[in-house]
């Protein structure tokens, strides 16, 4: 029996500028289908909407309520446009997780690619805000506080950042999918140990395999895609939303004041 | 386009046209989640909430507005009692002066019926008095003549005459 432990399925090549080549790989194919799944899901969730709603549309109410209430609660009520950018990154990092357990698709979220580029995503907003909000100049400047011996520490520290919330989705999915390879590979063994001796196709037939990695799979699937999906998007809020502190406490900017101003007429 | 058969990526590495694709599918994820699902919904709770707050701003508003309606009219009507009660009041007082005036005119006028009256009786009787005077002597010339056989000279008895009469009278 042999087990090796690899990343998504290669499907096409195509070539590309400089010798480079596009691979269509499983998780292309995932997250095409997340994003079909979810579009239509969201298409028939958002249409027919009425002031007197069914009992889907309380469901998608409460689910939405929650969302906005949940960016409210950890960016504040000033951040509330980024609520349908967490929306779409929990929804597509769960969906992307979930999809594993269907085993015609690989989870989006076992490749390093598409967390290390969400994880780029929030690290964007981040130094975008911060310097939309406190200048370019401020925002270098913060990398040498409180001291200047920090700041090779704080470069690293918010190189760091993407890195690690990139890895931490990535390794709880794809280890928790290694763990359930391994589980499958040591129940068929176990099977073959107990029940070899069995004549023709009895014998090769895995019985062990059957009802212990449900259990797996509920866990790693289910309750830890759906953490990390909350984890990824909770870390992203409060990256992002201390970047954009409430209106009253962003420091005025003399650059700024010394363009023309309405109020100094 | 090649086709490739049993080729895998690595377990941890990074793709970057992989990554290219993430963010495509997030952009077109969050636009379309935004478009489709957040924005409908949130503006149908946000619709149906104001709703609410207005019918509740409404309700409370009328509520308001009764309740000083209320208190106008409970004023008017003390108003209007107070004055039905005034009007009443004067009504009886004014009504009490005229009975008292219509009493005084009336004794006044009784009074007055009386005197007159009792001055006629005066007259009449001072009249009738001197009528049975002047009859008396008439009669008592009368007799005294035929008494005497005599014509008596009522002109020279006249004194005597009624001096008698005034004796008998008292």
């Amino acid at each position: 029996m042999d087990l090796s432990v690899t990343g998504a399925k290669i499907y096409f090549k195509i070539p590309f500028l400089f010798g480079t080549e596009i691979r269509i790989t499983q998780t292309t194919i995932s997250l095409l289908v997340v994003t079909i799944i979810l579009i239509t899901a969201a298409y028939f969730l958002g249409r027919n909407l009425k002031k007197r709603p069914g009992r889907l549309q309380v469901i998608t109410e409460k689910g939405v309520t929650m969302l906005y209430g949940l960016v409210e609660e950890t960016m504040g009520k000033h951040n509330l446009k980024f609520a349908p950018y967490i929306g779409a990154l929990l929804l597509s990092s769960f969906a992307g997780s979930l999809i594993g357990t269907t085993q015609l698709f690989r989870s989006t979220t076992a490749d390093l690619s598409v967390t290390l580029a969400w994880a780029l995503v929030t690290s964007v907003m981040v130094w975008y805000s911060n310097i939309k909000n406190f200048g370019f100049v401020a925002w270098l400047k913060g990398f040498t506080e409180p001291v200047v011996v920090m700041t090779p520490m704080n470069i690293v520290s918010e190189i760091a950042q993407p890195i690690s919330l990139a890895f931490r989705h990535f390794g709880n999915v794809a280890g928790g999918g290694v763990l359930t390879s391994l589980v499958y590979a040591a129940l068929a063994a176990l099977s073959n140990l107990l029940f070899g001796w069995l004549p023709g196709l009895l014998g090769s037939l895995p019985f062990m395999q059957a009802g212990i990695p449900a259990f797996l799979s509920i866990y790693f699937d289910l309750f830890s895609g759906f953490v990390q999906a909350l984890v990824f998007s909770l870390l992203t809020m409060v990256y992002v939303g201390s970047a954009n502190p409430p209106p009253e406490e962003i420091p005025e900017r003399p650059k700024k004041k010394a363009k023309f101003n309405a109020s100094d007429i | 386009m090649q086709v490739v058969l049993d080729q895998f990526e690595a377990f941890v590495g990074v793709n970057f046209f992989t990554m290219i694709f993430a963010w495509i599918n997030l952009i077109i994820l969050y636009v379309f989640l935004k478009k489709l699902l957040f924005n409908p919904v949130k503006n149908m709770i946000d619709s149906r909430q104001k709703e609410i707050d207005d019918m509740y701003s409404d309700a409370e508003a009328n509520r308001t507005d009764a309740e000083a309606m209320k208190t106008e009219y409970e004023s008017k009507l003390a108003a209007a009692d107070a004055e039905s009660e005034q009007i009443l009041k004067t009504a009886i007082r004014r009504a009490q002066l005229r009975e008292e005036e219509i009493l005084k005119d009336a004794d006044l006028k009784a009074a007055r019926t009386l005197e007159r009256a009792e001055e006629q009786i005066e007259k009449e009787k001072r009249q009738a008095i001197n009528d049975v005077k002047s009859e008396i002597s008439s009669i008592a010339l009368d007799i005294a003549a035929a008494v005497i056989e005599r014509d008596v000279d009522a002109k020279d008895h006249a004194a005597l005459i009624d001096e008698f009469i005034d004796k008998i009278g008292e």
